[in-house]
């Protein structure tokens, strides 16, 4: 899955259609998505992974409503209609690379930081 | 690796979902404290509506205070939706009743979040709350003092111009004096 290359990304977490990159260069992430490679700051992927965590799938699921969410991404202006299966891949995908992430920082917290 | 999403986020999820549901919270009250002084002004107790126009004011300030901090961290701070607020109250005793009511309900509201703050060990927004919870108990205690004047002077017509006369002299630091 993994199509971002470059000394600077390090791969967070990937699932079977998505992977999440951090570029310490750039200070962004990047999100591959079906094909789809979308760059986020650290606010802007907070606020998307909010949005995803908060998609409730039992409404989803319930065969009145349709069973795509709509998503909308403020920061690059663009619009997605995620479907169940996307919806299920992404917050796996956040899970796991916010453990990471979490992780990172409780390193940062112990190790990089700390002085003596 | 750099951490860069420590540089970016200081709050847990958690904590900015409690602070803006304060946000909604504090902006329905201030909607409410309207409602309740625009009852007292129609019906000629100025003073009254004098002194919810100031909690409404009050209230406001507060959804700000916590809004502003939301922001200042980089958060999502969502402008709350208002729902309908209370118009009709029986009598101006039900009236006061009522806003003793919400001062409790927000201060068990803010009592919640010092815990979920405690439990998920966010110390510089525990000490940002430490204000409104001294806040709720001047709240609390201005809003039992008005309801004790009821008590003590009584509702007749005597009585209501009576507590018109003080309602705006019903302050906290009263207590020490
Ligand atoms: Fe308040």
């Amino acid at each position: 899955m993994s199509q971002v290359t470059s000394d600077s990304q390090q791969l967070l977490f990937e699932t079977s259609h998505s992977s999440l990159h951090q570029c310490d260069e750039l200070e962004r992430y990047i999100l591959q998505f079906k094909g789809d490679s979308i760059h986020f700051r650290a606010c802007e992927l907070i606020t998307f992974k909010r949005k995803v965590q908060k998609i409730d799938l039992v409404k989803l699921l319930d065969s009145e409503t349709p069973d795509v969410e709509i998503v909308h991404m403020p920061h690059c202006d663009r619009i997605f209609a995620f479907t169940i299966e996307d919806v299920l891949e992404l917050k796996e995908l956040f899970a796991g690379a916010f453990t990471m992430l979490e992780l990172n920082s409780m390193i940062h917290r112990q190790l990089v930081r700390r002085p003596f | 690796m750099k951490d860069i999403l420590r540089r970016h986020s200081v709050l847990k999820d958690e904590v900015v979902d409690i602070i803006n549901k304060q946000v909604q919270m504090e902006a329905q009250s201030s909607a409410a404290y309207l409602a309740m002084a625009a009852w007292c002004d129609v019906r000629g107790y100025d003073n009254c509506a004098e002194f919810f126009f100031k909690q409404s004011d009050q209230e406001r300030e507060h959804q700000m205070k916590f809004f502003k901090y939301l922001v200042d961290m980089e958060c999502d701070a969502i402008s709350p939706a208002v729902g309908e607020s209370q118009h009709e109250f029986e009598k101006l005793r039900s009236v006061f009743e009522k806003a003793l009511e919400m001062e409790i309900a927000v201060t068990d509201s803010i009592h919640d979040m010092v815990r979920l703050c405690r439990k998920v060990g966010d110390l510089a927004t525990e000490e940002f709350l430490r204000w409104f919870v001294q806040e709720q108990i001047e709240e609390e205690y201005v809003s039992r003092r008005c309801l004790e004047l009821f008590d003590v002077l009584g509702e007749d017509k005597i009585a209501l111009g009576m507590i018109e006369e003080r309602i705006l002299d019903v302050k906290y630091d009263a207590a020490e004096g």
